[in-house]
């Protein structure tokens, strides 16, 4: 890794422009399973944020004693010991939520979002550049989260935060909340934020074209002159 | 009666991938071509049947008596990491194209969700050891046929003219969508 | 060799951290798990059956029932909790019945994870407060699409047939095993 990299886009890298879900493509089953409402998205977000920012510290700070042939299976064991820690916290602090996530905190595990970063980056980071990748990404993770539960939350049973906010004369597409709904909500969200960033590319590229144009021409027209 | 039910709710009712979310990620990231769709499928079938002896023998008759429960989730992932380590050695050993067919795809397995999710419900749910052997099947034919389809689909997208943005995953989850909600109408089957 | 060595000992030392720290936090964790479970089934007691004050669990390795008294410290009926597998996974239900088990007083669903919009239902008024002062004997039975004739039978919700089909599967066993118990003069 480049040390020229300031702290703080350690940070901001992982809000948009390595976007877990939107950009990474990591992390799909629990971003499709438990994105019926907004509060279970910010819950399943801030458990996984929790094991990412603990295992990444853990593994960044013991990185040079692990051996290289053993790494993944010591990756594993030490997310697989935060992720019980999670799960048994929820259960015994928030049994609402833990109870409507259901299986999906221990399956917080295989979410390649989490062992991928143990891989890339904390493996090779100080423990300070792994906390704010880890904190950075679990952010990221959080708003593809929250953007999804709103969503499904507010067309597939017009609530949001458990509050009305469309009228009752709004029939709820219920197809939105079942699963071929979060395919479908995913798929479309991703594509336009894609065509989002296209568009502003083609627009920042045809004005650096336009720039060259008209410098183009000036020069065109000093030349004629002379 | 009872094990078709079984079977038959896992592999096509409450498709692993399909309805209940697991294993998306070779969904997407290994069904653009119909061989290797089938590949993983069968090695992912293989690997959920050992799976679902191995954690049942673990879960059934160590972590329960002992009161060890919470240890469930990194003794199973660990299991399955060294099963699916041990299986691989022992393809290789025995058979080298069956080795060639499925090799590349084993180590993928072992971060493959559906696994552990799959070894996680098999102790909610309660099963017996036949039970958990015929769950398993049903998971991973109803995996296996998940991808085929959707692999299907893709070759022929790679012929049609999607817009850019979407492109890779977009599309492939909006057709995921469709397939899903085909799938629903077998619910009325059980 | 040397190699070999600092590998095994990596792990080991990672497993026993682990293991150390997961029994530490189970050890703070279980016992307030278990009063978040007991606390839910006590509130749920008193849902099922209204007009109950006191609670006794009745000693039976079988199926998980309790007594219910009211305020004058009267047997007023039983409440049973049964689970079984629904659509998507297992279903908890409590059943409250009266002394003879012939009717039910009212259910609670403990635990689900039906489909949301449309298994998750059978959480909602409608379809529970079906089950309220209905016969139980002989067993409740479900239709579909049509009028209800008989006191003992309840309306399946329209796309979670197997959900509601479930429901009234788990709370005829559940009661079946009741009965059985007091055959066996447990209660």
């Amino acid at each position: 890794m480049k040390k020229n990299k300031t702290l703080s886009y350690e940070f901001i890298k992982g809000l948009w422009e390595i976007n877990p879900i939107f950009k990474q493509v990591l992390g799909m089953c629990p971003t499709l399973a438990v994105t019926v409402s907004v509060m279970n998205g910010l819950a399943m977000a801030l458990a996984t944020t929790f094991v990412l920012v603990f295992s990444s510290l853990l593994i960044s700070s013991f990185r040079k004693l692990i051996p290289n042939q053993v790494r993944i299976a010591a990756f594993i064991v030490v997310i697989a010991t935060f992720v019980t820690i999670a799960d048994l916290v929820m259960k015994a602090k928030f049994p609402e939520l833990s109870k409507a996530l259901g299986p999906f905190v221990p399956l917080i595990v295989v979410n390649c979002l989490i062992l991928g970063r143990q891989e890339v980056f904390a493996s090779k980071n100080n423990p300070l550049r792994s906390l704010l990748d880890a904190l950075g990404n679990g952010a990221g993770f959080l708003i593809a989260l929250v953007i999804m539960g709103g969503i499904r939350e507010i067309i597939g049973s017009r609530t949001l935060m458990g509050y009305s906010v469309l009228p009752n004369s709004f029939e709820p597409w219920l197809i939105i909340i079942l699963p071929a709904g979060a395919f479908l909500t995913l798929g479309l969200l991703m594509g336009f934020a894609n065509l989002y960033v296209e568009r502003k590319k083609r627009i920042e590229l045809e004005a650096g074209i336009a720039k060259y144009k008209a410098a183009k021409n000036t020069l065109d027209i000093k030349l004629g002159e002379k | 009666m009872d094990l078709l039910i079984i079977f038959i709710s896992a592999a096509i009712v409450n498709n692993f991938v399909l309805s209940l979310f697991l294993g998306i990620c070779p969904f997407i990231g290994v069904s653009n071509k119909t061989s290797s769709a089938l590949s993983m499928g069968m090695a992912t079938t293989f690997v959920m049947v050992l799976t679902a002896i191995v954690s049942w023998l673990l879960y059934f008759l160590l972590l329960v008596p002992f009161k060890l429960e919470f240890l469930q989730i990194p003794s199973f992932i660990l299991v399955i990491a060294s099963l699916v380590q041990f299986v691989e050695m022992v393809i290789k050993k025995v058979s080298q194209p069956i080795y060639r067919a499925l090799g590349i795809f084993l180590p993928l397995i072992t971060t493959n969700c559906a696994i552990l999710g799959f070894a996680l419900l098999l102790s909610m749910r309660e099963y017996t050891l036949i039970q958990s052997i015929i769950f398993g099947l049903g998971a991973g034919v109803g995996f296996t046929v998940a991808l085929l389809i959707m692999s299907g689909i893709r070759e022929e997208l790679e012929l049609t003219d999607v817009p850019k943005a979407f492109r890779g995953a977009p599309i492939t989850l909006i057709i995921a969508g469709l397939l899903a909600l085909a799938f629903m109408g077998f619910a009325g089957m059980i | 060799m040397n190699n070999v060595i600092k590998m095994i000992l990596t792990l080991t030392v990672i497993g026993i951290f682990s293991g150390g720290l997961l029994s530490e936090v189970s050890n703070w964790a279980t016992p307030k798990i278990k009063k978040n479970q007991k606390a839910e089934i006590e509130k749920a007691i008193f849902v099922v059956h209204p007009n109950g004050k006191y609670y006794e669990v009745v000693q039976n390795n079988k199926v998980e029932i309790y007594k219910v008294f009211d305020a004058e410290k009267n047997l007023i009926g039983y409440t049973i909790v049964n689970s079984g597998n629904g659509f998507q996974g297992k279903i908890k239900i409590m059943t409250g019945v009266n002394i003879k088990l012939n009717k039910i007083t009212s259910i609670e669903i403990l635990e689900q994870v039906e489909t949301p919009g449309l298994g998750t239902k059978i959480t909602e008024e409608p379809f529970k407060n079906q089950f309220q002062e209905i016969t139980a004997l002989p067993n409740i039975i479900w239709v579909k699409g049509k009028s209800l004739e008989q006191s003992n039978e309840i309306q399946t919700i329209t796309g979670a047939t197997i959900s509601s089909k479930s429901v009234v599967e788990i709370v005829n066993a559940g009661i079946e095993k009741a009965r059985e118990s007091k055959n066996r003069g447990l209660l």
